[in-house]
Parts: structure tokens; C-alpha cells; sequence
């Protein structure tokens, strides 16, 4: 039987091997890029160009999390998880992604309702009311949701550790929180895509 | 739980849930004060926009509690106020019951129910058209 000391050395092994392919990962789409693109004009002229690239990169990178996250839940749900570790490593990503996510999303709504004849709002209020009344107003409030689900899935997760894989409401509790976390995620990242496709801010 | 079992799940990758075995059970108010608080903030959110919709006197003073410290509140609008509100229903009913029923032993099925007819309210409730029929307009 492996001492607790060696058991701590697997874990984090695992996290930061984890985290190693991530950083190699994004390193190496950083090198292709700079050596391709024209750094310049990678973020675009306006001056919404920074919190959009922020609150893309966010959403993308929670998106991505949030799939695995989602697929982990339901390994966790059915009592079949063997990556407990990863999956609690996960949702807390998905949290913090959740609120970075959020922020950059609040810099950006600035500039999409400034009060310009030229911003998003305006012009959807002009021409296409609908997208602005319904899908962004129902994708601003379903991307807040995705906060204390994640937040309180990588909670759970953590105060109860194992116990949650032997506990099948806990189970479940977990599972949902990581389900309807992703669906928010899912309308909230549709709909603004859709909708910076139309009229980027 | 014999040594020889406990070796098994390490060996499938099941630490974290080995360790978690060796401890005494944790109680269920903990998951519970976390899903209620998550549902209420939710909750908040969708009531607090619906009552902005309806009186744009409520709508100045949400707007007006963002402004208290969200940072460029001024552009991001009534929102922040919407954001604040609901944020501190959530980790202010967190607290409230995490200190209050996290140490006792509550059933978690009921209020994993209890919490997802909350969040289908809330979610109904920020669907355009049902909060704009309920402000009247």
C-alpha cells in the first residue's frame, strides 16, 4: 500500500502534466499566430477591440472546458468516473473561466450599448429590434447563470471529495449543476456569436 | 474498506474518492445550502429584471446600487444593479446557509427538486417575452 505522501506526488503529477499540455497547447497557437499574422491587426481598429478578443478568448477557452466538464458529469452521474480528480480540477476552470468570462463580457455591453448611432444596440434597435429585445437580452442573463452552477458544482466537488462518487444524489447534484451550467454556456455562447456576427461592437 | 480494495481504486485513478472514503461522511446541508443559494441568486436575477421592466423607477434605483461599485457602471447600465443584486442574493444566502443547515443532515434528493424547479422559473422568467407580458408592457 502506497504511502499518502506518494499518493499527493500521483495527484499532482497528473494536474500539472495537465497543465503543462495546456500552456504547450496555447504557446504553440501564440508562436503559429505571431509568425503568420500581423500582431497589429489581430484585435481590429475599434475601440471595443480588446474586451471582445478578452471575452471571446474566455468564452472559447470555458466552452472547450465546459464539454469536457459536461462529458466528466456524466461519467460522474452514471458511477463510472475514473478521472474524479480532473473533474474537479475542471469545474473549478469552468468557474473561474465562468467569471472572466462575465467581466469581459460586462467591459464589452459598454461599448455594444453605448448610446451612438453607430453601436450594436442602437442599430439593432433601428433595424432588427428583435435580436437586441429577445436573443441578446436572453443571452445576457442566461451567461450570469453559468457563475454559481459551475461555483457551486467545483464546490461540492472539493467539500465532499470522494464521497461524492459514493453518494449518488450528491452524484446527481454534481452532474446537473455541470448539465445546466453547459446549457446556459451553450445559449449564451450561440447567441452572442450569432449576434456579433450581425454587429460586431 | 480492506487495503487490497482501497489499492485497486488508487491504481484506476480513483485517489481523490479513496481518500474521501477514509472520512467521516460529510453531511448533505453543505450541497444543499449550495444549490439553494445558487437557485436564489438565480431566482433574484429574474425578479429583479422583471420589476426593472415594469417601473423605471426600480430600474434607476437597480441601476443606481451597480453604480455603488461595479466598475463603469455609467455605460454598462440598469445591468449592473441586476448583476450586484443577484450576486449578493447568492453569496449572502450562501453564507447564511452554509453556517445555518451545513452541518446538519438533509436530504439531498429533495432539494436537488426543490432547485431545479427554481432554476426553470428563473429561466422562464428571463425569457424576453414572458418578463416583458409580466411588466405589461
Amino acid at each position: 500500500m502506497r504511502s499518502d505522501g506518494e499518493l499527493q506526488e500521483m495527484r499532482e503529477a497528473s494536474t500539472a502534466s495537465l497543465a503543462a499540455v495546456v500552456g504547450i497547447l496555447i504557446g504553440a497557437a501564440l508562436a503559429f499566430t505571431a509568425a503568420t499574422a500581423p500582431i497589429n491587426k489581430l484585435l481590429g481598429s475599434g475601440a471595443a477591440a480588446l474586451p471582445a478578443a478578452l471575452h471571446g478568448l474566455t468564452a472559447f477557452l470555458y466552452l472547450f472546458v465546459g464539454t469536457i466538464g459536461l462529458y466528466l458529469g456524466w461519467r460522474l452521474m452514471t458511477g463510472r468516473i475514473r478521472a474524479f480528480a480532473d473533474l474537479q480540477l475542471l469545474s473549478t476552470v469552468s468557474a473561474t473561466l465562468s467569471f472572466l468570462a462575465i467581466v469581459a463580457g460586462n467591459w464589452l455591453y459598454i461599448y455594444y450599448r453605448a448610446n451612438t448611432p453607430e453601436s450594436p444596440r442602437s442599430s439593432f434597435l433601428k433595424t432588427m429590434p428583435e435580436v437586441h429585445r429577445v436573443f441578446f437580452e436572453f443571452k445576457e442573463f442566461a451567461a450570469l447563470f453559468t457563475l454559481p452552477l459551475t461555483v457551486a458544482a467545483a464546490f461540492i466537488l472539493w467539500h465532499y471529495g470522494g464521497q461524492v462518487v459514493e453518494r449518488r444524489w450528491l452524484r446527481y447534484s454534481v452532474a446537473v449543476l455541470l448539465g445546466l451550467s453547459f446549457f446556459y454556456l451553450v445559449v449564451a455562447f450561440g447567441l452572442g456569436a450569432a449576434v456579433t456576427k450581425l454587429r460586431p461592437a | 474498506m480492506s487495503a487490497a480494495t482501497l489499492e485497486t481504486k488508487r491504481d484506476e485513478g480513483h485517489i481523490d474518492a479513496a481518500r474521501g472514503r477514509l472520512r467521516a461522511p460529510v453531511p448533505g446541508g453543505a450541497a444543499v445550502a449550495a444549490l439553494l443559494s445558487a437557485m436564489l441568486g438565480m431566482l433574484t436575477l429574474a425578479v429583479v429584471n422583471v420589476f426593472t421592466a415594469a417601473s423605471p423607477a426600480f430600474n434607476t434605483w437597480a441601476h443606481g446600487i451597480g453604480k455603488l461599485w461595479m466598475p463603469g457602471a455609467d455605460g454598462i447600465g440598469p445591468y449592473s444593479g441586476k448583476e450586484t443584486l443577484s450576486l449578493a442574493a447568492w453569496l449572502g444566502s450562501w453564507i447564511v446557509l452554509h453556517l445555518t443547515i451545513g452541518r446538519r443532515d438533509f436530504e439531498v434528493s429533495r432539494w436537488l427538486i426543490v432547485f431545479l424547479i427554481g432554476v426553470g422559473i428563473a429561466t422562464t422568467l428571463i425569457w424576453p417575452p414572458v418578463f416583458e407580458a409580466l411588466a405589461g408592457h
